[in-house]
């Protein structure tokens, strides 16, 4: 589903990322944990399509980000870290925006709508406009935006912050559901018990490397994904 | 603390000056400099040459008769006028729709200190118009009469009480406005309206004033008396140029009341309004019938709902929208009398008064810069547009659209408006529509181009990219400056010879070419810059 190979990304001397390859494959939900400035979100917006990166190649299903973009883009979605979303729009003008542009059918972007906003609670507050929504909210809005046209690789950073309990259970829900159904969700966070209890499998990045990647059980082995994280971090240091 | 808070506002207006995002590092010390002569000299060669030029005209006319007091109190006035406008549709957003707000206030900062270095912002703007008019009024008062330690010192003072009466009105006008904001549906067109009402006033005034000020320097003296003793204030507020004493403590003591007033006014109600989400009654979603549309018009509407939900972009990049059908019905009620003054005084020359007609429309659609603000406005959502599947084209192209729309169909209007009071032939309409259609279509490309060149997409506050933005400037220069050269083509650089049809048909032939330079450039490497922001 998603083949990164040598992914290279540098800010001027500054390597964010740094010969990164990782594969993930239909069904699995991985998890990409790191410190901050590890370089979690230069390697999602690289995979979005948002960031141009300087060497290396990035397959969605088999087409490459960098030079068949839109076909990458339809098969994707992006949540990023904080959804800024268009604050002049209602909730819903925002979720026909997203399904016009991804030229979703009225029955079937009702429907889908109907059932996520009805999953979040957030259906009755549709017409208010972005700029009176909590974080949360917005949180929520870009969930249900980015699982509007049923796309097959789902990537969110760090998509567990601002959501209460309630969202963030249906949330790891719906992500457990987009994998049975062949998908698959490539997402970053610093919570690290969500990763373990949720991951399929999990890679950590540390300085724009690749440390450590694979099955959540060889990754952790018998300790806890927190431990293995903290002495992999010391290791590092 | 207020250093503090006065640097980081100063950095952010005047960010481009010392930041190139293209590069994405500081600007060289000779492009700083490059960048500070040339908004010198727009501010001091443009609105100052224009400014100097009226007080040559009537300073050595008053001084002469004794009317000093009149001549500052005049151009004291006009001062105001431009000043209020310069800054006064800065104060709402600046102070109280800052994105960084909740920040602040959740710092440990005394309110009075965060409101003041909120307004630090509008007071230089308030200053900077005003003191076009002030600053060449006081040179021409020195070099014509004299000076005098007390004419330096009243001329200091009167610059400092005009800027703070500015900053009076534009804190006035915005808590009025922020009030109105708090309790309205459609506040963003009410508060375009509430503008908009302001704008006509001043431009009524600012006429008035013009015909007033013939009659003034013909009978100065007796409306010297009349002024007097009908509006004494008034008399006051020009002997402080004259550096009367009694007239400056008195003048300074009611500006200086007046602003302690509006700031104990605004400073009670900061916070509650800064806080305020400023939202009416929840509206419930009911769903309806959803209908599916294409990506061009789903990306057009985007963009005219960023528009409309903006009144500072409205005003600031939408006035053509209001000045052409105005200028337009203007011209079917009084066009008889300016087409024969235009022919008494350009006629002699054929081709000159339709010229000058055209040149006049383009200058108001210049007043439309919607492209040029357009892609700095996605600001942090510019997230969105990237990874959607929709090419970048497709963003800037729904940019242009709206430019084309907003601007195009008034300025057809226009052009419907002078067909119905000039007698052009069949051939010189076509041309004049053509001029005038292949302006609107280059000042958006131009200003998408800017857009493109000079965004700025790490903003606190709209104002920094739709007014203090580089690229917004030269969009509407770009514009007044081909009215210029459509004019002074014609009349001073021998375009005349050619007729007006040839001329007209070279006109909108060189604008046509280098619009398909704007596009071309747009099409690969504005693409390219855009994804790349």
């Amino acid at each position: 589903m998603l083949k990164i190979d040598h992914l290279t990304k540098a800010y001027g001397e500054k390597k964010a990322v740094d010969d990164l390859n990782l594969h993930i494959k239909p069904g699995e939900i991985y998890g990409f944990i790191g410190h901050n400035g590890a370089g979690k979100t230069t390697t999602l917006k690289s995979v979005a399509g948002i960031l141009q990166f300087d060497q290396g190649e990035i397959l969605i299903d088999g087409k490459s980000i960098r030079t068949d973009p839109l076909a990458c883009k339809r098969e994707i979605a992006y949540i990023p870290d904080n959804p800024d979303l268009y604050d002049y729009m209602s909730g819903i003008k925002y979720l026909n925006f997203i399904a016009d542009i991804f030229g979703i059918s009225a029955a079937d972007r009702q429907a889908r709508i109907r059932q996520y906003a009805g999953l979040f609670e957030l259906t009755e507050d549709l017409a208010q406009p972005i700029a009176a929504y909590s974080h949360g909210m917005k949180q929520k809005l870009a969930i249900i935006a980015a699982w509007l046209h049923r796309p097959k690789l789902i990537i969110m950073d760090e998509p567990f912050v601002g959501l209460d309990p309630k969202a963030s259970h249906q949330l790891k829900g719906m992500m457990r559901d987009v994998c049975d159904e062949g998908g698959a969700i490539f997402f970053s966070t610093h919570v690290l018990e969500v990763a373990e209890k949720l991951c399929d499998k999990v890679a950590i990045i540390k300085g724009g490397k690749l440390i450590r990647s694979g099955a959540m059980e060889e990754v952790k082995g018998d300790d806890s994904l927190e431990e293995v994280f903290l002495e992999l971090e010391g290791e590092v240091c | 603390m207020l250093n503090v808070l006065l640097k980081k506002q100063l950095t952010e207006i005047f960010r481009s000056y010392f930041y190139d995002p293209k590069k994405n590092r500081a600007r060289s010390k000779a492009g700083i400099v490059a960048y500070f002569i040339l908004f010198v000299v727009i501010m001091a060669g443009f609105l100052g040459g224009m400014f100097t030029f009226l007080s040559l005209s009537i300073c050595d006319a008053l001084a002469a008769v004794g009317m000093d007091w009149l001549y500052f109190a005049l151009m004291g006035l006009l001062a105001v006028l431009l000043g209020a406008f310069g800054s006064v549709f800065n104060t709402y957003s600046s102070l109280y729709l800052a994105k960084d707000n909740d920040l602040m206030l959740s710092l440990p900062i005394p309110v009075r200190v965060l409101m003041t270095s909120r307004l630090l912002t509008v007071y230089l703007m308030g200053l900077m118009y005003s003191l076009a008019v002030i600053g060449p009024a006081i040179i021409v008062y020195w070099l014509t009469v004299g000076v005098s330690a007390g004419v330096i010192f009243g001329c200091l003072l009167l610059v400092l009480l005009i800027s703070v009466f500015v900053l009076t009105l534009s804190c006035a006008l915005g808590w009025v406005v922020a009030k109105i904001s708090l309790k309205l549906k459609n506040k963003s067109f009410i508060t375009a309206v509430v503008s908009l009402l302001f704008i006509g006033g001043y431009y009524f005034f600012y006429f008035k004033a013009q015909t007033l000020l013939q009659d003034l320097l013909a009978n100065a003296a007796a409306y010297g008396a009349k002024i007097k003793g009908d509006a004494y204030p008034l008399y006051l507020f020009g002997r402080v140029g004259t550096g009367d004493t009694a007239a400056m403590l008195a003048v300074s003591a009611v500006v200086f009341a007046l602003f302690a007033i509006v700031w104990a006014m605004i400073s009670r109600s900061f916070l509650k309004i800064a806080t305020s989400s400023g939202h009416t009654a929840r509206r419930v979603y009911k769903e309806t019938a959803a209908k599916q549309r294409s990506i061009f018009g789903v990306l057009l509407s985007k963009e005219m709902g960023r528009f409309t939900s903006s009144p500072t972009y409205m005003l600031n990049c939408g006035l053509g929208i209001f000045l052409l059908p105005v200028s337009g019905i203007l011209l079917l009620w009084k066009g008889g009398a300016i087409i024969s003054t235009l022919n008494e005084v350009f006629g002699a020359r054929a081709g000159c008064v339709p010229v000058l007609l055209c040149a006049a429309v383009c200058m108001l659609a210049s007043m439309n810069d919607m492209a040029a603000p357009s892609v700095s406005l996605e600001g942090k959502s510019l997230w969105i547009a990237q990874s959607l599947p929709i090419k970048p084209w497709q963003v800037l192209r729904a940019k242009l659209a709206m430019h084309l729309l907003l601007t195009g169909i008034p300025v057809l209007f226009c052009l419907a408006c002078m067909a119905v009071i000039y007698p052009y032939s069949a051939v010189d309409l076509f041309l004049t529509a053509f001029v005038l259609l292949s302006y609107v279509l280059f000042s958006a490309l131009f200003g998408l181009f800017l857009g493109v060149t000079t965004a700025n997409l790490t903003w606190t506050n709209e104002v920094t990219p739709i007014k203090q933005n580089v690229g917004v400037l030269f969009a509407m220069l770009s514009g007044f400056v081909c009215s210029v050269v459509l004019c002074a083509g014609f009349m001073l650089l021998g375009g005349w010879k050619m007729g007006f049809a040839g001329y007209m048909a070279l006109f909108g032939g060189v604008t046509l070419a280098l619009c398909a330079l704007l596009w071309l450039w747009l099409r690969n490497k504005g693409c390219r810059r855009f994804a790349s922001l």
